[in-house]
């Protein structure tokens, strides 16, 4: 029996001004993502990839079409009411990492607890830890991590809240090509063991393969195939 | 993990320019808690000073009254002398509870006795008093006791040859009870020095008054020496009421004494305010210049560091901090800031205290013996709170900024 959309999207627009031009971002796109469910965005560069990610996790908001996050309308909220609708329900990755220099791995780690105003419980940190495979850095900067393990990091800081859904921008746009695999497997095995649903946007093919369904973006709009090429998978 | 170790890191990550700001808000708070104590210990210091005189009024020949006021405080003499008829007048009048006619004088002070007077001279003030209603007038006056000074008391009315020292005088000449004191005085009206020996027969305990560099004679002692006979420098007086209107009316009866000026001290104490009060504005303003200055240094770290982690407000909002969050760690940041600097700042001003009190007598001799700078828990208190108040509201706008970002323009914008 099919599970209802933690995320639903119906002509999803986001049209912007630059100068006398309209920029449509996102041209009417439909999208259902539920619990347990990877997907991947894949498309050229300034396709709308990363504008449907921020969309979809109330990060923009929607110049149009009907757009509800774990089953509350949240098209026409303002900033302040989308922060509320986001927190602890999605986790962030981005490709940059963007992890506090000055603070530890577990400190990063923990930081959203902070804003969430939920107690740092010893034994979840260290299952988060465990789970990026980053237990032995714990008490280590960022700048003594290699790039694979701050990405590992930047994960363990979107699992920490336990995230219904988990939103990857470019996670391996910095990444060799074997820390990439291990990252996506690393998102995969969360999503079946946690039952997260993934939102994943890459140029990476290969990668996107991997995940349960694939759409393509051009100039804001899914194209064909909507379904993920058995051959690949 | 909590916000105050989160602004700390933040800080800590630019240790130059969070010490630089700290140094900026500390040398500002310094100069503030440094003029608020000179102005708390100013005040103190000249009530203190002039309540410590003994008197409420002073009578003297016309002249600058502040001029006189302040050789008294500094333990000069005057130039000019009033006649002694005029005390004699005065304290028949009914208002007056206490009366003191003094004379001063400065006698040089041979090196040694009269066998070696060859060594350099050195001067010391000569106060000819009476010592029954200079007693009166300044209660707190004691001997000293202990070897060496057991037994003190005041000289006999009329002994020509009788002294009693202040306490610094006596330590400064290592004089005890018994011991001789030499000075040399040229009388009025001659032009060769004439040599006196006087006997110590006490020595007064500490006062923090200049009467403790004093060496007292009796007054007609004192008139003969100098050859100033039947003339005084001051006549002192309190009064049974004194107020206002009491002041105006003993005023009113004995201005019309030639020669004769009435001054009340309280007058004396408002003008040497008022004499110190352009300094003190000036100070104000280069205080009023410096907390601005570092107020803006304030500004500008914590503006530069909202626009080097835009992207970093913005991740932080996408994981799930609010606005008033971002707010507020921006605030602790500038506070923790603007308390270090304070708290520096203060401590270098009450530590320096001492320093700042030697300059300020240099620079404004008006013979005070109180602490010029008087630097209390609620200056300090009040200091570090309008550090952190100003630093707060020059926050103001860069943790406004911080918070109104939206996270996907802040991220974008630095990606």
């Amino acid at each position: 029996m099919p599970t209802t959309p933690l995320i639903s999207g119906y002509g999803l627009q986001r049209h912007y001004r630059r100068g006398i031009e309209t920029v449509r971002a996102l041209d009417g796109v439909d999208l259902e993502i539920r619990a347990g469910e990877s997907l991947a965005v894949i498309g050229p560069s300034g396709s709308g990839k990363t504008t449907l990610l921020n969309v979809l996790a109330g990060l923009d908001a929607p110049t149009g079409g009907q757009l509800t996050i774990g089953g509350q309308r949240v098209d026409g909220l303002s900033e302040q009411q989308l922060t509320t609708v986001r927190r602890g329900f999605f986790g962030f990755v981005f490709q940059n990492f963007h992890l506090i220099p000055t603070l530890t791995v577990a400190e990063n780690i923990v930081l959203p607890l902070l804003f969430l105003r939920r107690p740092v419980v010893r034994h979840e940190v260290e299952q988060v830890l465990e789970a990026v495979g980053l237990s032995h850095r714990a008490h280590h900067y960022p700048r003594e991590l290699s790039g694979g393990q701050m990405q590992r990091v930047a994960v363990g800081r979107a699992l920490i809240v336990r995230p219904r859904v988990l939103v990857a921008d470019e996670p391996t746009g910095n990444l060799d090509t074997v820390t990439a695999d291990a990252i996506v497997s690393l998102f995969l095995t969360l999503v079946n063991r946690e039952g997260l649903a993934l939102l994943l946007s890459t140029h990476n093919l290969e990668l996107a393969s991997r995940c349960d369904r694939i759409i393509r973006l051009k100039d804001g709009q899914i194209v064909p195939p909507v379904s993920p090429p058995q051959s690949l998978r | 993990m909590n916000y105050g170790i989160l602004a700390w890191k933040n800080l800590a990550r630019r240790p130059v320019r969070t010490a630089l700001t700290v140094v900026g808000v500390g040398m500002a708070t310094a100069v503030a808690v440094s003029l608020g104590g000179f102005n708390l210990g100013f005040r103190a210091a000249i009530s203190r000073s002039i309540e410590q005189l003994g008197f409420q009024v002073m009578i003297m020949a016309k002249g600058c009254p502040y001029e006189a006021a302040t050789l008294m405080l500094k333990g000069g003499t005057g130039l000019l002398y009033l006649p002694e008829s005029a005390h004699e007048q005065i304290r028949t009048d009914p208002d007056i509870e206490a009366i003191t006619p003094v004379f001063l004088g400065v006698a040089e002070k041979p090196a040694g006795g009269p066998e070696e007077n060859t060594g350099p001279s050195a001067f010391t003030l000569i106060a000819g008093i009476e010592r029954e209603s200079y007693a009166k007038m300044k209660p707190w006056l004691q001997f000293k006791s202990g070897p060496g000074f057991d037994g003190g008391r005041w000289f006999s009315p009329d002994a020509a040859a009788e002294a009693v020292m202040g306490f610094e005088a006596a330590e400064y000449e290592q004089r005890k009870v018994g011991d001789l004191f030499y000075i040399t005085v040229v009388p009025h009206g001659k032009t060769e020095p004439e040599f006196h020996a006087f006997r110590i027969v006490g020595v007064l305990e500490r006062t923090g008054t200049q009467d403790d560099g004093t060496v007292f004679v009796p007054l007609h002692t004192a008139q003969r020496i100098f050859g100033r006979e039947g003339q005084l420098t001051i006549v002192g007086v309190t009064l049974r009421q004194f107020n206002a209107i009491r002041m105006r009316e003993f005023e009113g009866r004995w201005m019309s004494i030639p020669e004769v000026q009435v001054v009340s001290l309280e007058q004396v104490k408002g003008a040497l305010v008022s004499l110190v009060g352009t300094a003190q504005t000036m100070v104000a303003a280069v205080a009023v210049i410096a907390i601005l200055v570092a107020m803006i240094g304030v500004l500008n770290a914590i503006l530069m560091s909202v626009y080097e982690r835009t992207a970093e407000f913005g991740i932080l909002k996408a994981i799930g901090a609010e606005r008033r969050q971002i707010f507020y760690l921006v605030c602790l940041e500038t506070l923790i800031l603007c308390f270090a600097g304070a708290l520096a700042g203060s401590g270098v001003a009450a530590g320096g205290a001492g320093l700042t009190d030697a300059t300020l007598r240099r620079l404004l001799n008006l013979g005070l013996t109180q602490p010029m700078v008087l630097i209390t828990p609620r200056l300090l208190a009040a200091a570090i709170g309008g550090a952190i108040a100003l630093g707060l509201l020059a926050a103001l706008w860069p943790a406004a900024r911080a918070a109104a970002l939206r996270p996907v323009e802040a991220i974008r914008n630095q990606e």
